[in-house]
C-alpha cells in the first residue's frame, strides 16, 4: 500500500468515526449498553464480595484450627462479566446494525458520497476506509465496556484480574469486536440495498431477531434437560452417567438441535466468550492453549461469518451509486 | 369520523401489506411454539421410557412421570416468550407506521385543513391499530387451538379455552403498549429512523434490562420459558425490587404463565394485580399520544431518513 493510498484510507476512516460519534441515536443506545453493563457487573460483584468474605472467614477458621489443606475458593472472578457479555451479544449487535444503517443513510441524506467520489478516491479505498472507521468505533465501544467491567470487578468485587485473566478477557473482547463488526456489515448491506433506508434497517433488525434471539432460544428450549424446572434428568433421579446413557438414543435429535444452534452466529460468540470468561465451570481448570483448541470450532464459525459478511460489505460499498437511485434517502 | 379514520388506517396498512406481514408472522410464531411444544412432549415421553428401562435394569423403581406434572396448555408456553420478543417488535413497527406515514407523506397536513378534531384522529388511528393487532391475535388463537387438538388428540375443554382467550387478551394489551410506544416516539422525534431506534431502545430496556435490575434475571434467561429463580438476596434488590410491578415484560410473562395454568401458587386476584400496571401504562400512553398529537405541528413534516 502506497503512503498516499494509506493516507486517503485513514482520512476516510477518521471521517466515518467522527460522523458516527456525532449521532444521538448511537449515543443513546451506547448509554443503555454501558448502564446495563455496570448494573449487571454490580449485581454479580456484590454477590461475589459476600461469597469471598465467607470463604476467607472459613479459611481463617480452618487454619486457626490447624487444618493446612484448605480447598480453593469455588469462585471465578471473570464469570461476573457474564451479564456484560450477554448485553454485548444482544444490545451490542443491535448497536452495530444501527451503526451500519447510520453510515449509509448519513451519506445518502447529506449526498457526500458524490463529493467524495469526485476526489481521487477509488471505490475500494472508500470501502476499506469506511470499514476501518467502523471497526475503530466498535473497538472503542468494546474497550470502554471492558474497562467499565474490570474497574467494577476491582472496586465492587474487591478483586483485580491477573495477567492470564487479562489475556482471556482480551480474547473474549476481540471476539466481541469481530461479532459486532459482522452485524455492522449486515446493517450496511441491508440499508445500501434498500431504496428507503428505514426499510433496510427493518430487514437487518428482523435478521438480528432471528439470529440473536430466536434460533438460540429454539436450541435451548429443545434441550431435553431444559423441559422441566431443575432439569428433566434430575427430576427422574438420574445422574450424569444415566443422562449420557439415555442421550445415546437421541443422537439424531441432538444433531438437529445443535444444528439449529450452529446456524446462529450469536451462539458461537456466546460459547467462545463464556469459555474465556470462566462462565462455564467445566472449562475453568483448562490452560489457555487447551481452551483455544476446544473452542476452535467457534473461532472458525466466527471467522467464516466475518469473512462472508466482510466480502459482502466490500462488494456493496464498491457498487454503491454516488447519487441515490429513486426512492427516499 | 373515528370509524372513518380507523377504516382508512386499516386499508392503508393492508395496501402496504403490513396486515399480511403481521398476521403471517404471528401465525408462524404460533406454529413454531406448537411444534416446539410437540417436540418437548415427545422428548419427555421418550426420555421417561428410557429412564424407566435403565432404572429397571438396575433394579430401581420407576420415578413419577414428569410429564404428568405438566398441564396441557404448557404446549404453548413458548408463546409467552415470542409475544414480548417478536410480537412487541411488530407492534412497535405498527405503531411507528401509524403515525409516521401521515407525517412524512404530508397527509397529516392535508387532514387537519379539514374539520377534523385531533382527538378523533388519534382515537381512529388507535382503533385501527388495535383492530389489526386483535385480528392477528385471533388468528393465532385459532392456530393454538388447532395445535392443541393435533398434539393432545382432543379439543381443549371450556376452561382451557377460557384460559387461552384470557392469555390472548392479555397479549393484545401488551402489544398495544408497544404500538403506543412506537407512536409516541414518532411524535417526539424529528426523524423516522431516530423514532424507530428510540422505540427499539425502550423495548430493549423493558425486555432485557429491567428484569435483571428488579429480579436478577439474566438477559438470555429471559428467553427460556422454564427458568430457575435467580438469587435476589443482595441489598441491591431491596431497592430495585420495589420497581418490580413496573417491569412490565416480567409481569406479562408471569401473568401469562398463571393465566395459561403453566405456573401455580398464585390466586386470580394476585394475577389480576400484575395486569394493573400494564393497563395503567397503556391508558397513560394513550393520553400522552392524544396530548402530543394535539400539540404536534404537522406543517413541519419529518425526514424520511
Amino acid at each position: 500500500m502506497t503512503s498516499a493510498r494509506g493516507t486517503r484510507i485513514m482520512t476516510l476512516a477518521r471521517h466515518e468515526y467522527r460522523a458516527a460519534v456525532r449521532s444521538r441515536a448511537l449515543v443513546a443506545l451506547l448509554a443503555v449498553l454501558v448502564l446495563t453493563t455496570i448494573a449487571s457487573v454490580y449485581i454479580g460483584a456484590a454477590d461475589y464480595r459476600s461469597q469471598l468474605a465467607d470463604y476467607n472467614a472459613y479459611k481463617a477458621a480452618a487454619q486457626a484450627s490447624g487444618i493446612t489443606q484448605v480447598p480453593p475458593a469455588p469462585l471465578a472472578l471473570l464469570s461476573l462479566l457474564r451479564g456484560a457479555v450477554e448485553y454485548l451479544e444482544i444490545i451490542g449487535a443491535a448497536i452495530a446494525i444501527t451503526l451500519g444503517y447510520l453510515s449509509v443513510s448519513r451519506e445518502r441524506a447529506s449526498r457526500t458520497l458524490a463529493l467524495i467520489r469526485s476526489r481521487p478516491v477509488t471505490p475500494g479505498e472508500l470501502a476499506v476506509g469506511t470499514s476501518l472507521g467502523a471497526v475503530g468505533l466498535i473497538s472503542t465501544l468494546v474497550a470502554f465496556t471492558a474497562a467499565v467491567g474490570v474497574v467494577c470487578l476491582g472496586i465492587i468485587g474487591h478483586d483485580w484480574i491477573n495477567g492470564v485473566q487479562a489475556l482471556k478477557l482480551l480474547l473474549a473482547y476481540l471476539a466481541s469486536i469481530v461479532y459486532m463488526t459482522t452485524f455492522y456489515a449486515l446493517g450496511v448491506i441491508c440499508t445500501a440495498k434498500s431504496r428507503v433506508a428505514a426499510n433496510g434497517l427493518m430487514v437487518a433488525l428482523a435478521i438480528w431477531l432471528m439470529v440473536v434471539l430466536v434460533l438460540p432460544q429454539i436450541g435451548d428450549t429443545l434441550d431435553a434437560d431444559n423441559q422441566v424446572p431443575g432439569g428433566l434428568f434430575a427430576s427422574l433421579g438420574l445422574g450424569k452417567p444415566g443422562e449420557t446413557a439415555i442421550l445415546t438414543h437421541f443422537t439424531t435429535y441432538e444433531k438437529v438441535r445443535t444444528g439449529i444452534e450452529a446456524t446462529s452466529l450469536a451462539k458461537h460468540y456466546e460459547r467462545f466468550a463464556f469459555a474465556m470468561t470462566d462462565v462455564k465451570e467445566k472449562y475453568r481448570g483448562f490452560s489457555l492453549g487447551h481452551l483455544l483448541a476446544i473452542k476452535r470450532i467457534e473461532i472458525e464459525w466466527l471467522a467464516f461469518y466475518a469473512v462472508a459478511l466482510g466480502a459482502g460489505l466490500r462488494r456493496t460499498l464498491r457498487r454503491q451509486p454516488a447519487v441515490p437511485q429513486g426512492g427516499q434517502p | 369520523m373515528i370509524a372513518t379514520i380507523a377504516v382508512q388506517h386499516v386499508q392503508s396498512l393492508r395496501r402496504q401489506r403490513v396486515v399480511v406481514a403481521l398476521v403471517g408472522t404471528l401465525l408462524a410464531m404460533t406454529a413454531m411454539a406448537g411444534l416446539i411444544g410437540w417436540s418437548s412432549h415427545n422428548t419427555i415421553v421418550r426420555v421417561y421410557d428410557q429412564a424407566v428401562r435403565l432404572l429397571a435394569a438396575d433394579g430401581k423403581p420407576a420415578p413419577p412421570n414428569p410429564f404428568l406434572l405438566k398441564p396441557s396448555l404448557s404446549l404453548l408456553s413458548n408463546m409467552a416468550i415470542y409475544i414480548p420478543l417478536i410480537g412487541a417488535l411488530l407492534a412497535l413497527v405498527l405503531g411507528h407506521l401509524t403515525m409516521a406515514d401521515d407525517e412524512s407523506s404530508g397527509i397529516g397536513r392535508l387532514l387537519f385543513s379539514r374539520r377534523l378534531s385531533r382527538t378523533s384522529y388519534v382515537l381512529g388511528k388507535l382503533a385501527g391499530a388495535s383492530a389489526v393487532l386483535a385480528v392477528g391475535l385471533a388468528v393465532s388463537l385459532i392456530a393454538s387451538v388447532a395445535s392443541l387438538w393435533l398434539v393432545n388428540e382432543t379439543l381443549p375443554t371450556g376452561s382451557e379455552l377460557g384460559r387461552l382467550v384470557g392469555f390472548y387478551g392479555l397479549s393484545w394489551l401488551y402489544l398495544l403498549l408497544f404500538a403506543l410506544i412506537g407512536m409516541v416516539m414518532v411524535l417526539v422525534t424529528r426523524r423516522r429512523s431516530l423514532a424507530l431506534l428510540a422505540a427499539m431502545g425502550v423495548w430493549l430496556v423493558m425486555t432485557f434490562a429491567l428484569p435483571q435490575f428488579t429480579s436478577g434475571l439474566r438477559p438470555t434467561a429471559s428467553l427460556n420459558p422454564i427458568t430457575d429463580p435467580a438469587s435476589t438476596t443482595q441489598p441491591f434488590f431491596d431497592v430495585t425490587a420495589k420497581a418490580r410491578p413496573f417491569s412490565l415484560s416480567e409481569q406479562y410473562k408471569t401473568a401469562s404463565a398463571h393465566v395459561l395454568g403453566t405456573a401455580t401458587g398464585e390466586s386470580g386476584t394476585e394475577t389480576a394485580r400484575r395486569v394493573v400496571p400494564l393497563a395503567v401504562s397503556v391508558a397513560g400512553l394513550g393520553l400522552l399520544t392524544t396530548w402530543l398529537v394535539r400539540r404536534h405541528d404537522y406543517s413541519r413534516g419529518s425526514s424520511d431518513d
